[in-house]
């Protein structure tokens, strides 16, 4: 069939306005809005004053702010590394022809079919309970103290692991994906020249599933990024700083909470762009660190 | 021909599109506002049952309730009344407790709301350039003689004239279970800290803990006793600047300290919440330092019915503000813009006073927004609490003027009622690090 531009052109027009209008504009407004001050995000441009770097040395001044982005710091590493780390396990475990394949696989990624709201309830009114919660159960069968898990030592921790949990059956199935998709000869040849198990997945499992890995840490790093209805959830009245994320605290400068009356419409636009400055280096790191990782099988 | 096809195709998907961008409200859910001029102020519509002067109007609503809660069921039931005598028809929008993150925004855009509701100070502070001066139609409606003087007077405060009808008053103190009160051998509430700590003394020896206490509010219980010894401009004036070390606030931490260390607080306090507070339903602890809305809130959660008590936080030594008590409320207010502000105001009448204002106290559970109503049983006296109150303590307005550190604050708070402080001046050394 013939190529006929003007059709490619008009078909793809609704799509690229689209893009312009609901992505492009209001990502390069925020990027010029956090050079101004704004108090309301839809402040006419008459009503913004030129700021030059102020909200930039606002944010990065703020004791708030730097704990939010210390607290999402910790939720990448650790919880990264716990989460993904859990994930692999599982994919590897599922996909090994065990019994019930089906039904761990359900069952792990369950989570992730959960309203996130209904999963925090669950690990706030009953894991973590004081009085009645399933940990503290455990903890006085063996004869222990209660634990103040939502006390506000742990509560970060507290809020990070019921994170993971809800987490780790969404990089399951990627994983899985990426298992599947090695061609089962390669094992059996390494099980021929006598490779275990464990020998097959560091020399096999595990360098075809590099780009995998990097699609991963991606969609981690921008799940943290995005990182907001568990504070929410552990933070229910509101915001503590033992939950505070950068997502909480652009909310909370640009929308104001309970009992704050100030907003910082420029200050919260400074927030977004070093969030996305964020993800676009992690992205560019992952993709030299997993260079030439796309292998064809 | 198919070029043509392609380009009348491409050109329809491009039209939906835009058609579907459009903020135009639509005819069957939003019909536009009519073109007469705004009622004049100072008119109020005389007969609500005036078919022939308002009917066939809608004006929209924009509530921070959602759809299913008791004030929802009970406005969405007054809208029906409403219409059907006035011929009114009152378009509401249940946009739940966050819609102050939108409202601020919608306002701007003048999007087509003619009645607001959300918290009275954001009213009188973030959207007052929006909001219709009511003063010449609550005159005519001799608001002022069955609303309450304190939160009318705060709200000319704030937006320089009145802005705001309290739909939801609030009252904080110290809520108690007075059967717990009766089991110690308690018969009076305590007015000053000494006679506090001997009912804390008493309760505890009658087996039952004396303080409930939700990290949630942690702060606001704190206030309290801050307002107390250094008022609440002082607080605010400490908040912004630093130097709490040596000021009263040393004081008003040791306080707590001591409760702490007395053993005050029920087991696992500061708990998350609303575990705390929901001991008092299973008779556990007796008192709670909150808003009159705890009262609803632990009755439902724990199924009981506390026989509930309230008493103003006890004056200390030497106190700057020993009298000032936590006094809020979730208002109504008027779009500047609205094209039938008269209609909307004859609503908020309806929806908050007489027969409607009743069912709005009863089904909520809340004090009555008219004094001329009656308060549920366990709210009793509140009514003339507010009557008699003069300036209201704000919701830690004093604690969350900086808003670089509110939260930073608030979990500080939290660590003194966890009992992590040895003593007060550590405690303000700690509020002076963050500085």
């Amino acid at each position: 069939m013939r190529k006929n531009k003007a059709m490619i052109f008009w078909f793809c027009l609704p799509a690229l306005l689209s893009l312009v209008i609901m992505f492009v504009y209001p990502v390069c407004r925020t990027v010029v809005m956090s050079f101004f001050q704004v108090e309301s995000v839809t402040a006419t441009t008459a009503d913004w004053s030129f700021y030059g770097l102020g909200n930039y040395f606002k944010i990065f001044g703020s004791a708030s702010f730097m704990t939010s982005m210390r607290n999402m710091l910790l939720i990448w590493i650790v919880g990264g590394v716990f989460t993904l780390l859990l994930a692999m396990l599982m994919a590897v475990v599922v996909t090994s022809g065990i019994r019930g394949k089906k039904f761990f696989r359900a069952a792990i990624y369950m989570p992730n079919i959960i309203s996130a709201v209904a999963l925090a309830t669950m690990w706030i009114q009953y894991i973590f309970q004081y009085d009645y919660g399933l940990l503290n159960t455990i903890v006085q069968l063996f004869g222990g103290d209660k634990v103040k898990w939502l006390g506000t030592d742990l509560k970060f921790w507290a809020m990070t692991g019921s994170f993971i949990f809800g987490s780790v059956g969404y990089y399951m199935l990627i994983y899985i994906s990426g298992i599947e998709g090695i061609p089962q000869d390669l094992y059996e040849a390494a099980t021929i020249d006598g490779a275990g198990k464990g020998r097959q997945f560091f020399d096999i499992t595990l360098p075809l599933l590099k780009g995998v890995i990097k699609t991963s840490i991606t969609f981690w790093s921008i799940n943290t990024t995005t990182f907001f209805l568990w504070t929410k959830m552990f933070s229910p009245i509101d915001t503590e700083s033992s939950t505070i994320v950068p997502v909480i605290y652009l909310y909370d400068m640009v929308f104001g909470g309970k009992g704050i009356t100030q907003r910082d419409a420029g200050a919260g636009a400074a927030v977004g762009v070093v969030l996305t400055l964020i993800i676009i280096a992690v992205y560019l790191i992952t993709e030299r660190l997993f260079k030439g990782s796309d292998l064809e099988y | 021909m198919k070029k043509i096809l392609s380009a009348l195709l491409a050109s329809v998907m491009v039209l939906a599109m835009l058609a579907g961008c459009s903020n135009q409200p639509s005819a069957s859910s939003n019909p536009p506002a009519e073109s007469n001029p705004p009622a004049a102020a100072s008119q109020p519509a005389e007969n609500n049952n005036n078919n022939e002067s308002t009917g066939g109007k809608t004006i929209t609503m924009w509530s921070m309730w959602s759809s299913g809660e008791p004030q929802a069921n009970v406005i969405s039931a007054a809208a029906a009344a409403f219409e059907e005598q006035t011929g009114v028809k009152v378009n509401i929008e249940f946009k739940g407790r966050d819609v102050n993150k939108v409202l601020a925004a919608s306002l701007e855009a003048n999007e087509n709301i003619d009645i607001i509701e959300d918290d009275y100070k954001r009213i009188g502070t973030v959207y007052n350039k929006f909001t219709y001066d009511l003063t010449d139609m609550a005159k005519a409606a001799n608001y002022d003689s069955f609303s309450y003087a304190c939160l009318n007077n705060q709200s000319i405060k704030w937006a320089g004239y009145l802005n705001a009808i309290a739909e939801q008053p609030q009252i904080g103190g110290i809520f108690y279970d007075k059967d717990a009160f009766a089991k110690a051998e308690i018969t009076a509430e305590p007015k000053t800290w000494s006679e506090f700590l001997d009912v804390c003394q008493k309760l505890k020896d009658a087996g039952v803990a004396p303080l409930a206490q939700d990290s949630a509010y942690c702060d606001f219980a704190f206030y309290h006793t801050l307002v107390r010894y250094l008022g609440e401009e002082k607080i605010e004036e400490l908040d912004l600047n630093g130097g709490w070390s040596g000021t009263a606030a040393e004081q008003a931490a040791q306080d707590i300290i001591d409760l702490v260390k007395a053993g005050y607080f029920v087991d696992g306090a500061p708990d998350e919440f609303p575990s705390s507070e929901n001991k008092i339903g299973f008779g556990l602890a007796a008192m709670v330092i909150c808003a009159d809305y705890v009262t609803a809130e632990v009755n439902n959660n724990t199924g009981t019915q506390v026989n509930w008590g309230l008493f103003n936080y006890p004056a200390v030594d030497g106190g700057a503000d020993n009298g000032a008590a936590y006094m809020g409320a979730n208002s109504l207010a008027i779009t500047s813009y609205s094209q039938n502000p008269q209609e909307a105001f004859d609503f908020i009448m309806f929806l908050t006073t007489g027969e409607w204002g009743q069912k709005l106290a009863d089904d909520a559970h809340q004090i009555p927004a008219d004094s001329r109503n009656t308060a549920p049983a366990d709210l009793t006296g509140t009514i003339e609490t507010l009557q008699a109150a003069e300036s209201p303590m704000t919701w830690c307005a004093g604690l969350s003027a900086n808003a670089d550190i509110k939260d930073t604050i608030k979990s500080l708070c939290v660590e003194l009622f966890e009992g992590k402080y040895a003593t007060g001046a550590d405690f303000c050394a700690a509020l002076d690090a963050l500085y």
